[in-house]
């Protein structure tokens, strides 16, 4: 079973030995999901959408930026689905389906690189800060309420539109703003897990701070920042979405924001559902999929969320 | 009640020290803005003189650090020039978007909290009924699915298929203008509704869950034996266990107004509501610094504000919570 | 004798994942006005459900299945909800167990007392403030406490304002649910001492419910012994001066002998049957170092011992021989081998 709480472990038990637990840890801890039926569905959707990601360049017809011209030579505008294109094309005569598809590759690669990087930030942030305490702890913490004090949408927007806008800054933007709250977290867990008999045991022994720190308590903290990977990947595609949707993303890239940033100024959603409907309901079935993730494996740390 | 006092006084020096950091954040921020911010006025034609006459009359000639100290000075007193387009001061042109903003929040807010709160409670004291599981699965689901789509599907299903309901904006054209009369008036209640409902479907998703976990915990309390060993009327059990599931609620609301009050860019833009964040897209669209830098001070200061009360609150309904 | 409380073949079963549990078989027994009546057993014998059906405050899975519970005539067990409602608190009160929150933590301690009077009777508020402040010198607490929140008072304070609210509107019974586990020694003295004197001074009919023998020695008129659901002995005094049955004769040694201090204290080894699937014969047989064949399969029957004494055991013809060697550990230790 996947557990927040370490368990009292023998004290003299090898550093190597305890990563392996936490790792062994996980794997039953996936066992476990796998048994929740929602948390399946959310998978099997991940899956499905990191197999689009992955097979854009075969499955997609054209290129994310690529113009559908007629058997007349003319630029399809607007096209309803039908055989050539199946979800129909944009007013610029893009394909939409392709666009969907190139899409899910922005969406991954965004929720992977700013979840991977805030949990990676804030878990050491976290870390040092429960650890040490003192005045590393107070510094690090006031720095941690003034990210909570800097409204993300707005501030984002303005750092956008005074740099050039880029996929790089926007997951740079997420990683400042998703690294608070695990920092948080990972630090009332520390807090708690310093005053362990095994962390003594360790001190007593003659380990280092490095030691102590990476090796006997972060791997107790793992399953935690696990979980903030995947409701990291969940925000960052989420705040993406809506930076791009306000004009504010990259326009090299086409990403579900974007098609609905352009969907929306082209009045499409008077015209043309066709344009607006896939990237709406890809980016939901992606956020709720992991979402359905996430709540299993919160229900599984935490049993007293469930119904019933 | 001095312990309160002290965390009163502690309290207010962190507000104090991120607002102060916030503010020096975005002074650098403008100050990275590309170009000039006199470029916007100043025609190839000007002369030098008519140049340095503008940056005189920005301030732009003074040391940075007397900039600075009188942008945080400016700052703390809203006082924030002039738009660059607009003939109104900045100041007020804030003051009326935000109303605009609160006339879309608030009247969301306050159905959700209140029809949030009673169904969350019944959810919890009925644990296990149809009801409970259905209320659970579909706030859920509310809960997950990502905001803004719901708007642009609301708007292309009721304003533009069925067209029951107009599209956007707060009122319609030549509609009533002052903040009483508009409340007053049924156009603005129309115009409201949809993203009225749109918010309220996200919004109401947290007292929901909120109260309904909290009414689970009080229900395993055992001074409910005792309220009905005492004869009183079922009635009367439901409101002790109502006041005490509460009370978590309270700092939740505080913190989610908060928190709605930057978010709900997406939905005025969607819904053209002339909201502050739909004002801050705009100002950055145009250029126009000064517009934007408010917006952006005054959506971080009401958040903050809010995370204040939400603490303070805290303290004053749970009489258990001490500060020594 | 007018009877305050009659309880007649109780039954009361839960619900639980296993299946029926039936942790009330059968029990019967009465109260008579100011009378002062001590249920003990250990944990999990039912003597605090029997509490909770009285109060009408069983859980959700728990009910009544059988029997009657009459309290000045009415039957606590079928009667209307608006009836029962007014009955509380101004018939009958709980003294709850102090590791209990019995207090609602947000409102104050006054404001709780005195919505028990309000939910009953309609005073004026200087005559309720004025009832509270009397209630609270009576229990030796400060009256300028009144106001103060439960978190404020310690353990045994609540507990004192916990007496103070179940006599505030003078009630006929009073029920007293292991008031005094979770409170130390000397306060657990106190809260005892002020429930007897309620008692002697007031007329209070009382029922105390306990798993201490010496407290029950101490304080009641009159005690019922249960186990496992049933009732094993029944009577006055005589029930721990010189009991009869064995399981009762194991609890005495359970605890302190009053007369003979040097004693040690021996405890009956094993668990409680299975309440889903209890064994036929005598409940207690697993754990007796007494028993027979006969007490595996047949169940015992209430005998008379002497006049309102009863006790349900095979083998009361050889009550002098069960005394003598229950005062042996060896007795208990070779039992205790028995069950392992």
């Amino acid at each position: 079973m996947a557990d927040v709480k370490a368990p009292v472990r023998p004290a003299l038990a090898g550093p190597l030995r305890e990563a392996a637990v936490a790792v062994a840890r996980h794997a039953s801890g996936l066992r476990v999901i796998l048994r929740h039926r929602t948390a399946t569905v959310g998978l099997a959707i991940i899956v499905l959408f990191i197999a689009a990601a992955v097979l854009a360049p075969l499955l997609a017809p054209y290129g994310p930026f690529e113009v559908v011209y007629g058997p007349d030579r003319g630029v399809v505008r607007l096209s309803p689905p039908g055989a050539a294109n199946w979800l129909g094309t944009t007013n610029q005569g893009m394909d939409v389906l392709s666009q969907l598809l190139w899409g899910a590759r922005v969406a991954l690669a965004v929720g992977l690189l700013s979840a991977l990087g805030s949990v990676l930030l804030g878990t050491l942030i976290g870390l040092v800060s429960g650890y040490f305490g003192g005045w590393i702890d107070e510094v690090l913490m006031r720095l941690t309420d003034v990210a909570y004090g800097v409204p993300f949408l707005p501030f984002a927007m303005v750092v956008t539109s005074i740099a050039k806008p880029s996929l790089a800054l926007v997951i740079l933007l997420v990683i400042f703003f998703l690294w608070r709250t695990t920092a948080r977290v990972i630090r009332s867990q520390v807090l708690s897990l310093k005053t362990r008999p095994f962390v003594w045991a360790a001190r007593a022994a003659g380990a280092g701070h490095g030691k102590i720190l990476f090796l006997h308590i972060a791997p107790n903290v793992l399953p935690l920042s696990f979980l903030y990977i995947a409701i990291g990947v969940q925000t960052g595609v989420m705040l993406e979405a809506a930076l791009s949707f306000l004009g504010f993303g990259d326009p090299h890239v086409q990403s579900w924001g974007i098609m609905l940033n352009a969907a929306f100024q082209a009045g499409a959603m008077r015209s043309a559902w066709w344009w607006v409907l896939p990237p709406g309901l890809a980016l939901s079935a992606f956020v709720m999929s992991i979402f359905m993730l996430t709540r299993a494996y919160e229900e599984i740390l935490n049993p007293r969320l469930k119904a019933i | 009640m001095t312990g309160f006092r002290r965390y009163v006084v502690r309290r207010l020096l962190l507000l104090a020290f991120v607002v102060w950091c916030i503010l020096s954040i975005m002074f650098v921020l403008f100050q990275l803005l590309p170009g000039d911010p006199t470029a916007i006025f100043v025609d190839d034609n000007f002369s030098p003189e008519m140049i340095d006459r503008q940056k005189q009359l920005w301030g732009l000639n003074d040391p940075l650090w007397v900039q600075y100290l009188r942008y945080v000075g400016n700052m703390l007193t809203f006082d924030f020039g002039n738009s660059f387009f607009q003939i109104e001061p900045v100041a007020h042109i804030m003051a009326d978007k935000v109303q605009n903003t609160c006339l879309m929040i608030v009247p969301a807010l306050i159905v959700s909290v209140v029809l949030g709160t009673l169904i969350g409670a019944v959810a919890g004291w009925r644990r296990g009924s149809a009801f409970e599981q259905a209320t659970v699965a579909t706030s859920l689901f509310l809960h997950s699915v990502p905001s803004f789509f719901v708007g642009i599907l609301a708007l292309m299903i009721f304003a533009y298929q069925l067209r029951w309901l107009p599209s956007g904006g707060m009122v319609g054209l030549g509609g009533p203008e002052g903040l009483w009369e508009m409340i007053a008036s049924r156009d603005y209640w129309v115009h409201l509704l949809l993203p009225g409902l749109v918010l309220v479907s996200r919004e109401i998703t947290g007292p929901i869950l909120l109260l309904r976990s909290s009414m689970l915990e009080v229900k395993g309390s055992d001074f409910l034996d005792i309220l009905r060993a005492k004869g009183l009327s079922e009635h009367r059990i439901i409101t002790h266990a109502t006041r005490n599931a509460l009370l978590p609620l309270v700092t939740y609301v505080a913190v989610m107004t908060g928190l709605l009050f930057q978010g709900q860019v997406l939905l005025e833009i969607i819904f053209a509501w002339p909201g502050i964040g739909r004002e801050l897209v705009q100002a950055l669209n145009d250029l126009d610094y000064p517009v934007a830098q408010a917006a952006l001070y005054v959506m971080a200061l009401v958040t903050l504000l809010l995370n204040l009360v939400a603490d303070l609150l805290y303290g004053v309904i749970d009489p258990r919570v001490t500060y020594d | 004798m007018a009877g305050v409380l009659d309880v007649a073949d109780l039954e009361i079963t839960y619900r639980t994942a296993r299946g029926a549990a039936k942790a009330v078989a059968g029990v019967s027994f009465r109260i008579a006005t100011g009378e002062y009546l001590g249920l003990v057993g250990e944990s999990g014998c039912g003597k605090s459900t029997i509490a909770k059906a009285i109060l009408g405050i069983l859980p959700a899975n728990g009910r009544v299945t059988g029997g009657r519970i009459d309290f000045e005539g009415t039957d606590l067990v079928r009667v209307a909800p608006a009836e029962l409602r007014r009955l509380r608190w101004s018939r009958l009160a709980l003294v709850p167990q102090s590791a209990m929150n019995g207090f609602d933590p947000v409102y104050t301690i006054a404001q709780q007392m005195d919505e028990a009077i309000r939910a009953h009777a309609a005073l004026p508020a200087e005559a309720r403030e004025a009832r509270l402040r009397e209630l609270f010198a009576m229990v030796g607490l400060d009256a300028s406490r009144l106001a103060d929140f439960p978190h404020q008072f310690s353990g045994g304070m609540r507990q004192r304002a916990m007496i103070a609210m179940a006599m505030v509107l003078d009630p006929t019974l009073v029920v007293a649910d292991e008031p005094t586990t979770g409170l130390d020694v000397i306060v657990q003295d106190q809260i005892l001492a002020r429930i007897k004197e309620i008692h002697d001074r007031l007329g209070k009919t009382m029922l105390l419910i306990t798993h201490d023998m010496a407290v029950v020695a101490e304080n009641c008129d009159r005690i019922v012994v249960m186990y496992a659901g049933k009732v094993m002995e029944h009577g006055g005094e005589a029930v721990f001066q010189a009991p009869w049955h064995p399981y009762t004769l194991g609890l005495c040694n359970a605890f302190p002998d009053i007369d003979d201090g040097d004693r040690e204290l021996i405890s009956i080894a094993g668990a409680p049957p299975d309440l889903v699937d209890p064994p036929a014969g005598c409940r207690f047989a697993a754990r007796c170092p007494f028993a027979t064949a006969r007490c595996r399969e047949a169940e015992p029957p209430l005998v008379e011992v002497a006049p309102g004494h009863v006790a349900a055991c095979h083998h009361l013809d050889r009550v002098d021989a069960m005394r003598e060697r229950a005062r042996d550990p060896a007795t208990w230790l070779a039992a205790a081998a028995a069950v392992r």
